[in-house]
């Protein structure tokens, strides 16, 4: 199995309860407007203190968001699955040429929103 | 012995204990923000209400879903309290919407049915900027309009995609009253204010007293253990152009 991250311009549809890196893969939207890109990601059990951004590649964002606890599939009422998670995780490309360096987030209501300009 | 009371278009309903005639029939299909898959779910623990029956169909996906070790069809209805609530655990495939309306509307007549009430998200742009997310009505006859009693607004213009559309339209053909109530939510996060304040509405509009703090208190675990049920949602909805619903109807008046 490759290490490298995967890149998804959509949630994985698979499964996004990755076991042995203990990441969960979060549910994103991307909004491309005329001037700007707004991705938009779900984090429930995150403060934002611990939200990182980062972009790997000059056409992608991570995310990386460590949770204010450990989730387990017990605690979900799931005895037959195991696993432990204590992030979330997500590569996501832009659609468009953006300028990343002069991107702005906010987190309100454990949403995260990532406004990106777009490269004209 | 389970009773098969409809099996039109390929849709069985199959009620397991009596439904009482006269009910108020509560949908809670999974559609945007999960809103009324969460609030019709949180109404039936609420009130402790008992499975009494399941929808089947060869279009939904070869599938059970267990709990507390037995084995549950993903469609089911409970009832108490005068109401029967359908809810969903499966996504609705487009095939299966209309089939589904034509047989619950037709299903509902046959009970006698008192409302058909059903529970969606409508969704906004700006959602996480909205401390109280505001509920929409659309009404199967105007008559229903005093019903609302000011816990929600009515909707006069604009595009309903999904079963909700399809079912608010035969309820008005077949004179079954019908109220789809649609709250402002997001699109495709799980949203357990937005079905809180949906559930606000209902407790108006039936005059019951749900208590909806539960709810809201568990937010974070419910869209968590809700995050796979909206992917799927979300899938289904692009299929049947559900973002139609922001489109203005050319016609007016």
């Amino acid at each position: 199995m490759s290490s490298e991250p995967r890149i998804d311009t959509s949630p994985s549809h698979v499964s996004g309860w990755n076991a042995a890196t203990a990441c969960i893969q979060p549910l994103y939207n991307l909004f491309v407007a005329a001037g700007e890109v707004v991705l938009t990601v779900d984090l429930p059990y995150v403060d934002q203190k611990r939200v990182k951004l980062s972009c790997p590649t000059k056409d992608s964002f991570e995310i990386l968001a460590e949770t204010t606890r450990k989730i387990t599939f017990k605690d979900l009422g799931l005895k037959h699955r195991h696993g432990e998670f204590t992030c979330y995780h997500a590569i996501v490309r832009m659609p468009v040429p953006v300028d990343e360096k002069r991107a702005t987030k906010k987190f309100k209501r454990g949403l995260l929103e990532v406004h990106i300009p777009r490269v004209k | 012995m389970p009773n098969n009371l409809s099996a039109k278009d390929g849709l069985r309903i199959i009620e397991t204990a009596s439904i009482p005639k006269g009910a108020v029939v509560i949908n809670g299909l999974p559609d945007v923000g999960l809103v009324g898959l969460l609030a019709a779910s949180h109404i039936i623990s609420s009130l402790n209400l008992q499975e009494v029956g399941a929808i089947e169909s060869d279009l939904l996906p070869p599938m059970i879903v267990l709990h507390g070790g037995l084995p549950k069809a993903p469609m089911r209805i409970f009832s108490g309290h005068g109401l029967a609530i359908l809810i969903s655990e499966t996504v609705i495939p487009s095939s299966l919407i209309r089939p589904l309306a034509n047989g619950l509307v037709d299903w509902a007549r046959s009970k006698s049915t008192k409302l058909m009430l059903s529970l969606g998200g409508m969704a906004v742009a700006n959602r996480q900027d909205i401390e109280s997310p505001k509920v929409f009505a659309a009404l199967s006859s105007k008559d229903l309009e005093s019903m609302l009693r000011g816990s929600a607004e009515v909707l006069e213009e604009g595009y309903i995609v999904g079963a909700y559309g399809l079912l608010l339209s035969r309820c008005c053909e077949a004179s079954v009253p019908a109220i789809t109530l649609l709250t402002q939510s997001h699109y495709n996060y799980p949203d357990p204010e937005a079905a809180g304040a949906a559930l606000n509405a209902v407790n108006v509009i039936l005059g019951l007293k749900v208590d909806v703090s539960d709810l809201l208190k568990r937010g974070e675990e419910i869209r968590l253990r809700s995050k796979d049920m909206m992917h799927r949602t979300h899938e289904e909805m692009s299929k049947m152009n559900k973002s139609h619903e922001y489109d203005l109807p050319p016609l007016y008046g």
